[in-house]
């Protein structure tokens, strides 16, 4: 899939030529973006809009306030729930997942109690 | 200005005024309830919420007794369209002293032998069962109950607010009482910043605010108030946890019905009734939490809150007459209040109405400061 981003933007340089193409998972679909990047805007360039499905009403959320205080873009990231993909920075190998409902806390050892 | 009249003047719009008010109109008395800011607004709709049958003193055990059984149906019983949130998921105290766990036992034994039910003494081994995340480390024991738990604390306040309501009590919020009217040494009625309101009795449920209420016929209440501050979380899939005290520092935490983590712990406070919360006490709270359970380490604090303890000095509530005729009281519950509503709001009708109280309150009495006759509850912090 080819990548969607703004190259020339009018304001701000998203100095993706020294930027590193890095590897992730998004619901174990390999995928690519800039490291460095927040995550949710890695996902938007390629394509996926849809983050989170809300607890009560299980309606879908994405993208919205950008600056890490709406909650829309909680995802799972490498197992942690409630993390703000938009102020997150993408890594080589992070495993993202869709988060469904209020996110499950994990022991250290990985496990549901 | 033409004063109006009730037979009975409430002050406070907190959970025992409108119990009481509620109660009061049940019997029949014209009752008018006033509040200064909203409904709930002041401890209640601040407090930590908890419910239980583990107190450790006779009285607060009998009344428990009543208040948990009231709780479960409250929101029917009183017709309540809204969600009162009851949520017996548990409550643990957590010893780790010999005189702690003996003091909880001493706890389980008076409960038991006053008929209450599920109250039982833990082992480690049973504190992780029902409490599968918790690092047990320097835990020798525990009290549990499956059956105590936790309510929203501000629909509970509305439930009875408008239970008295639909009875035809007048709620009046965002009035401020100004003084009491006194008429031959005793209480006749209210001033406020709307006007002033005749009444044979006025009962006094102002919490933390008490001190200053009796001041205005010369009582001196010892009613301290005391800041104290509670965090909470974003909200997390439920999981299997109960409330949670540990009497090593006074931490406390519990995942509240809609999955949010409450938290707090004990701390040197201010003696005031200031609303403004403190950074030393987010740290405080975390750095003692976290290594009790570990799992809560990613999970962001959204919100912190203060509301005021209005604590005694031997933390029991003073309930009853004073000695100023008319003038009636039901406060300085240090703490452990809010769930005391459903048996003080019917036992302050009761005693305004000349009854005797459906259970025995006489260790409240307003005079047991000055005859020395204090009694400490084991089981607050």
């Amino acid at each position: 899939m080819s990548i969607k981003l703004i190259k020339d933007h009018p304001i701000l340089d998203f100095g993706h030529e020294e930027k590193k193409m890095v590897t992730f998972t998004f619901d174990n679909k390999e995928m690519k973006g800039f490291e460095d990047d927040p995550i949710a805007a890695a996902l938007h360039a390629n394509g996926i809009q849809v983050y989170r499905i809300t607890p009560k009403t299980e309606r879908p959320r994405g993208f919205f306030c950008a600056i890490g205080k709406c909650s829309s873009c909680f995802m799972i990231v490498d197992g942690v729930p409630n993390v703000r993909t938009c102020v997150t920075p993408l890594k080589a190998g992070m495993k993202v997942e869709t988060q469904k409902g209020r996110g499950v806390l994990k022991s250290e050892e990985g496990e549901e109690r | 200005m033409v004063s109006k009249r009730v037979d009975v003047a409430v002050i406070g719009g907190g959970v025992h005024g409108c119990s009481t008010a509620y109660h009061l109109a049940k019997k029949g008395f014209k009752t008018a309830l006033f509040e200064r800011d909203y409904i709930s607004s002041g401890s209640s709709g601040r407090s930590a919420a908890g419910l239980r049958y583990q107190f450790g003193t006779e009285v607060n055990i009998r009344l428990a007794q009543y208040n948990m059984k009231c709780l479960k149906s409250l929101g029917e019983d009183l017709h309540y369209p809204g969600d009162l949130e009851y949520d017996p998921a548990g409550y643990l105290w957590i010893a780790y002293s010999e005189s702690q766990l003996a003091q909880l036992e001493k706890n389980v034994k008076l409960q038991n032998e006053l008929g209450t039910t599920g109250s039982k003494v833990l082992t480690v081994k049973g504190i992780q069962e029902v409490a599968p995340f918790l690092n047990t480390e320097g835990m020798l024991g525990a009290s549990f109950n499956q059956e105590d738990g936790h309510i929203n604390p501000h629909t509970l306040c509305f439930a009875y607010a408008d239970a008295a309501k639909a009875l035809g009590v007048e709620i009046n919020k965002k009035i401020t009482v100004t003084g009491l009217i006194s008429k031959g040494g005793q209480v006749a009625g209210i001033h406020t910043n709307k006007g002033d309101w005749e009444a044979d009795a006025v009962v006094c449920c102002a919490g933390a605010w008490t001190q200053n209420i009796g001041r205005w016929v010369d009582l001196d209440i010892p009613v301290i108030p005391e800041r104290h501050q509670i965090l909470i979380t974003e909200p997390v899939e439920r999981m299997k946890h109960p409330m949670t005290l540990c009497l090593d520092d006074g931490s406390y935490w519990k995942q509240c019905p809609n999955g949010t983590f409450m938290l707090g712990v004990g701390k040197e406070e201010v003696k005031d009734t200031s609303f403004y919360a403190s950074w030393d006490y987010l740290e405080a709270a975390t750095e003692r939490i976290l290594p009790k359970m570990p799992i809560l380490e990613h999970i962001r604090v959204v919100r912190q809150w203060t509301g005021p303890y209005g604590n005694t000095p031997d933390f029991q509530a003073i309930v009853g007459a004073t000695p100023v005729e008319g003038f009636y009281i039901d406060c300085g519950w240090s703490g452990h209040g809010l769930q005391f509503a459903p048996s003080v709001g019917r036992i302050m009708a009761e005693i305004v109405n000349g009854e005797k109280p459906f259970i025995d309150v006489s260790m409240f009495r307003y005079s047991r400061f000055e005859e020395g006759d204090l009694f400490f509850e084991p089981a607050c912090i």
